[in-house]
């Protein structure tokens, strides 16, 4: 199963995944013809600022089985058969809404569309031409920090379960482990405290 | 905010989280009930912010790129010219720092060439109003004194500033009232600086593509500009307002916006430059426009200041402020706000569109700084008078379009003592720097601290400037302020004899004994120059350099690129320098290394960032603990 792997500490916030999706699903694939495209295209991923000045790019997690595909009644929302991802037919798309209220990551929006010309569910469709095209998704294509990689879910994982293994031989060697570098840890210790005295969400 | 809206509790909680300004909560209150966007707001919707450029390591200065360095491994490691992290952060730093000693020395700029008007008999309504200064600066400047009309030295000590900034004489004249182990220290460090406009452009050149690679240098140039800004271009805009509008003295006055009047024409004074602020003050006792004031149902004339403008007129004139940088849409939303008058620097591109939520006008003035919804009056000093009584007019004939049922101004303004010049701190001395020396040898004070610098939403207003302040008074360090910092102190009641209370016991026994704050409002942000002039005039007494003082400089709340310039002339003249926001430099470490260690071995000054003010009283405090311990006392 191919996703888009999230490694939120490597998320800092420059949505460049918001632009290159908003990009993607345009008229002419150009940034700077967006602007006369009606509708707009909106991003179908969002970053998000959590507390201390983090940052989380959530889009939706094509579940399965989907709570938004089981409960559509009109079976806008379906699958792809051959990569699995939750996709909206938008001419039977009622707008009624249960699909949004069912997403455990409030990932669906509603917008109005070219093929209909109403305002009906609006999600990320795992960029299925691109990814047919042996293409990654735009978001993970325009992420330069490693926080949205494309790929095998287990061969993600097991990338990162290598990372724990080094992490924990080398905590027991007494080695400071060298995931992320140490101005960035400073940085966000920093941050922190700026969340602290500031109105931005804090952890205390 | 859209259509949001919030319930009252909710709105209060918000309230307590944006400020600790009291006169400013009522306000702030009415923009979120009402929907009216403020700086806050902005901030919010700006979220999440980009870490590249937060970073430093976003380069978008050719057309190659945009490019920006992954601050993890695996992603881009060059832009693609070739540059690094390193590379792009320093060229980024430099930037800013050229923006900000510009911007303080185009006011210079414009403060000299208006010494020139006045002295050649071009400019309406301006006097020498300082001869003694003037004479002590055409004496540095070499130019003779005896026998001649205060108008002639004006002329020359003018030409002999305005040469300054293009000077080919490799050599800027009040870089000659350091003191000599301190100019030492810049001559090995090569760091110089040789005019005013060369070391600005000389930046520019710099971060262009391809004229070098090496951090290190990029940065050391930075140092040299900073010093042409902090002994130069700030210097002169400093020294040629105190010769056309008095050096200031020892004063009271008010703070808060509290000290809106609810029966008068009320005309806020915000920016940076004083020149046309001082006519504003003067024509506004014009008895005609006092009549008119009455005839259009006002009790009279009400001016305010805000932000720096508002500080170089309490300096000299007394004038109340109203608050600084995150009070300036606040101020509008009381509702009672007939005019504000801007000039330049920090004022927000969209107060057209809080003004436009009221009656209130906003009257721009400089022909470098228009904004769009404002109405423009531009500035010249030859016709400054006439402008000023055309904008308090303008004022005036808006009373009436004052809606009562909207107007809240919060409850009473703060008393505050102001005018600390390097010459009045003197002059309260005695006549002479001795006694501060002797108390600071004695350890009945520690030493002194430099709070400068801006606010910025993302610390709670005022918070950092006031908390850092107590703290430094309580362990017996004095506290010089400008700027935005002095502000806040002057809100919150800092500036005022009583505050001694909150001082340590040395700190309140000499401040007790001769009747002044704990913490010393010595101006506006080019004034941070008086605060050199200060700690060279220190260093002389003692004989060292400015780098062994047990002096420290701090900018809890910054936000500006004036503030990276001030800074980094605080650090290159040997003061160690807290900042409470991070500069965008993090992503390099070789460069928070050279900041943070290295230049220890280049100029005996480093900077520190810490945002929670205890722990930047504590760190100030071991390092003055420290100079004290290699001074000796």
């Amino acid at each position: 199963m191919k996703t888009v792997f999230v490694n939120v500490e490597k998320c800092i916030g420059c949505r460049h995944c918001e632009i290159a999706c908003a990009k993607e699903h345009s008229k002419n694939k150009d940034v700077l013809s967006i602007l006369n495209d009606d509708p707009q295209p909106l991003p179908r991923i969002s970053v998000g600022l959590g507390i201390d000045f983090m940052k989380f790019p959530n889009r939706c997690r094509h579940c399965d089985p989907a709570p938004c595909h089981q409960i559509c009644p009109t079976g806008a929302i379906y699958k792809d058969e051959e990569l699995g991802s939750v996709l909206v037919k938008e001419t039977n798309c009622i707008s009624c809404g249960m699909c949004a209220m069912v997403c455990p990551f409030s990932a669906i929006n509603f917008h109005r569309t070219p093929v209909t010309n109403t305002v009906i569910s609006y999600k990320c469709d795992d960029c299925i031409d691109r990814q047919k095209n042996g293409r990654e998704p735009a978001c993970a294509e325009a992420c330069k920090t490693g926080a949205l990689v494309f790929g095998d879910i287990n061969e993600i994982i097991s990338g990162l379960k290598q990372d724990i293994v080094m992490k924990i031989t080398q905590d027991i060697k007494g080695i400071e482990p060298a995931e992320i570098p140490e101005n960035i840890k400073i940085f966000q210790g920093i941050k922190e405290k700026i969340a602290q005295l500031g109105p931005m969400p804090s952890s205390n | 905010m859209d259509n949001m809206r919030f319930d009252s509790d909710k709105i209060k909680k918000m309230v307590e989280e944006r400020t600790i300004d009291e006169s400013a909560k009522p306000a702030l209150e009415i923009t979120l009930k009402e929907g009216i966007e403020t700086v806050w707001d902005r901030l919010e919707k700006q979220q999440p912010q980009c870490g590249f450029g937060e970073l430093g390591v976003c380069c978008n200065r050719c057309t190659m790129g945009p490019c920006r360095i992954d601050p993890f491994e695996g992603g881009p490691e060059r832009g693609v010219c070739g540059a690094d992290a390193d590379l792009i952060v320093a060229r980024n730093f430099l930037d800013d720092l050229a923006t900000g000693a510009a911007a303080h020395s185009d006011h210079g700029r414009e403060v000299v060439e208006t010494l020139y008007e006045t002295a050649t008999g071009k400019a309406q309504g301006y006097n020498i109003t300082d001869t003694e200064k003037l004479n002590t600066i055409a004496a540095e400047l070499g130019i003779k004194i005896e026998n001649r009309d205060k108008n002639e030295i004006a002329k020359d000590v003018a030409l002999a500033l305005l040469e300054e900034f293009g000077t080919i004489k490799n050599s800027i004249q009040f870089v000659e009232r350091a003191p000599e182990q301190t100019k030492k220290i810049w001559k090995t460090a090569g760091i110089y600086p040789r005019s005013v406009d060369r070391e600005i452009v000389e930046a520019m050149h710099r971060i262009h593509m391809g004229v070098g690679a090496d951090y290190a240098n990029i940065l050391l140039h930075g140092l040299r500009t900073s010093l042409s800004d902090g002994w130069g271009g700030s210097m002169m805009a400093t020294e040629a307002s105190d010769i056309l509008f008095g050096t200031p003295e020892i004063k009271e006055t008010w703070a808060n916006m509290g000290v809106l009047k609810g029966d008068m024409v009320n005309i806020i004074l915000h920016g940076h430059n004083p020149i046309l602020s001082e006519m504003v003050v003067e024509a506004a006792e014009d008895p005609e426009l006092k009549k008119l004031a009455e005839k259009n149902g006002a009790k009279g004339i009400n001016l305010a200041g805000m932000c720096c403008t508002g500080n170089e007129l309490l300096m000299r004139k007394g004038v109340p402020v109203a608050g600084n940088m995150l009070n300036q849409e606040l101020v509008i939303a009381t509702g009672a706000v007939e005019v504000m008058i801007i000039d330049y620097q920090c004022i927000f591109p969209s107060i057209t569109q809080t003004a436009a939520c009221f009656h209130s006008k906003i009257v721009s003035t400089s022909e470098k700084s228009k904004v769009p919804g404002a109405v423009h009056m531009e500035f010249h000093p030859e016709t400054a008078y006439d402008t000023a009584k055309k904008i308090i007019k303008m004022a005036i004939e808006n009373y009436p379009n004052r809606n009562p049922d909207r107007v809240k101004i919060p409850g009473k303004p703060m008393k505050m003592m102001a005018g600390f010049s390097v010459e009045a701190i003197v002059k309260a001395l005695g006549g002479t720097l001795k006694p501060l020396v002797d108390v600071i040898a004695a350890g009945k004070i520690r030493g002194a601290v430099g709070i400068v610098g801006c606010n910025n939403p993302k610390i709670k207003h005022d918070y950092g400037h006031i908390q850092l302040a107590k703290e430094l008074i309580k362990k017996d360090i004095l506290v010089v302020e400008t700027g935005c910092a002095a502000i806040a102190s002057g809100k919150e009641g800092l500036l005022l004899p009583e505050a001694a209370e909150l001082a340590g016991d040395g700190l309140k026994e000499v401040c007790k004994s001769l009747g002044i704050p704990p913490v010393l409002h010595m101006g506006s942000c080019v004034d941070c120059s008086r605060i050199l002039v200060l700690g060279a005039a220190l260093g002389n007494a003692l004989g060292v350099g400015i780098d062994q003082l047990p002096l420290a400089g701090a900018a809890p709340e910054w936000y500006s690129q004036k503030a990276v310039s001030i800074g980094s002339y605080f650090v290159s003249s040997g003061v160690f320098t807290v900042l409470g926001i991070p500069p965008k430099i993090f992503g390099s470490s070789n460069v928070i290394n050279l900041v943070a260690k290295d230049l220890e071995n280049v100029v005996n000054a480093t900077f520190a960032v810490e945002p929670d003010p205890i722990a930047a009283a504590n760190l100030i405090s071991d390092h003055i603990e420290k100079k004290r311990e290699n001074l000796g006392i």
